[in-house]
């Protein structure tokens, strides 16, 4: 399946849920923010979250900062 | 008599108390461990943090997470890299979602080499943010006029500039900034440009409520060492400026002991 990741083109492997691709990524178990198409995906709902061709993800963190 | 490690001195920022008057920044450290260790010797009870979009390579060294799990530590999301009021609303709600803390401090400078925040775009962030019930920590000139308008839309604290960010040149607002404190009515916080304890005792005497340093630490020799001073120096600041300077002297000199000759009778 062909997504965007963080602006960029993404074949995911296992892209049924949002939890899948975050799984796939390596970054299952890490305190990210995911926004699925300009909506947020709060971590409880991330397993029934679907993806579809297309769709559009991005994954933010929190970093050091002033 | 009150002694002075009894003092109770707590201050209130949007309805949350706090003893600590030392905000600590968690940018520019070489590592994890000197970045907790920093922040634990500076006794801070509010920690800022950024937020970037990941890369796709999944970076192992996750400086944060041993904050997160520090008790009595409020990590305050910054909106730094907004350029405008639309993308810092989009990282304040973002920056919620991620430390699950109401604070977030408005921060909108587009201009990469001053970094000077762009008064009207944080104003209209903060006016948003506000009304929908973030504590508001906006950063911004050392301006009374806007302090004003921020504090009337509902900001909880003020955050004016000593000088541009990462600079060092200290309190070189310092006239300005008694004209925001002469008004304020929300706390008033020296954001960016400390460089020494000294400044920051100085911002402390003056009557600002606290201060927020990280450059100051991170790039100093030993950040651990530095950030104790930093508290101790705020400490002093505090206590100094609740007990009310001396008067400044008419330029004469006035003698602390008598003046007659110490072979004069006393009371002569």
């Amino acid at each position: 399946m062909n997504l965007v990741v963080n602006g960029e083109a993404y074949v995911a492997k296992q892209p049924e849920s949002v939890a899948a691709l975050l799984e796939e990524m390596g970054i299952g178990g890490r305190p990210v923010v995911v926004v699925l198409n300009d909506e947020v995906v709060p971590p409880s709902s991330r397993i029934a979250c679907r993806l579809r061709e297309g769709d559009c993800v991005e994954l933010f963190r929190l970093v050091g900062g002033g | 008599m009150e002694r002075q490690g009894k003092v109770q001195d707590a201050w209130i920022v949007g309805g949350h108390t706090f003893s600590s008057r030392l905000l600590m920044g968690t940018g520019k450290y070489q590592d994890a461990e000197t970045m907790v260790g920093a922040v634990l010797a500076s006794g801070a009870q509010i920690v800022t943090v950024a937020l970037r979009r990941m890369g796709r390579i999944p970076q192992e060294d996750d400086m944060l997470g041993p904050l997160g799990e520090m008790k009595g530590i409020t990590l305050m999301p910054n909106t730094s890299g907004a350029r405008n009021a639309t993308e810092a609303i989009r990282a304040a709600r973002l920056g919620r979602e991620l430390c699950g803390s109401p604070f977030v401090k408005v921060e909108i400078h587009p201009n990469p080499h001053h970094l000077m925040p762009d008064p009207i775009e944080t104003f209209e962030a903060a006016k948003v943010l506000a009304a929908e019930g973030f504590v508001v920590m906006p950063y911004m000139p050392a301006d009374p006029v806007l302090a004003k308008r921020l504090e009337d839309v509902g900001c909880a604290s003020l955050m004016p500039l000593g000088s541009a960010i990462g600079s060092g040149h200290g309190l070189a607002t310092a006239e300005m900034l008694r004209l925001i404190l002469r008004h304020a009515r929300i706390p008033v916080i020296v954001d960016a440009g400390l460089r020494s304890p000294s400044e920051a005792a100085a911002a402390l005497e003056m009557g600002c409520d606290a201060v927020l340093v990280n450059s100051a630490v991170a790039a100093s020799g030993d950040p651990i060492a530095m950030a104790a001073a930093f508290a101790q120096a705020v400490g002093a600041g505090r206590v100094a400026h609740r007990a009310g300077l001396m008067p400044r002297g008419g330029g004469t000199a006035l003698a602390t002991s008598p003046l007659t000759a110490f072979l004069s009778v006393e009371d002569a």
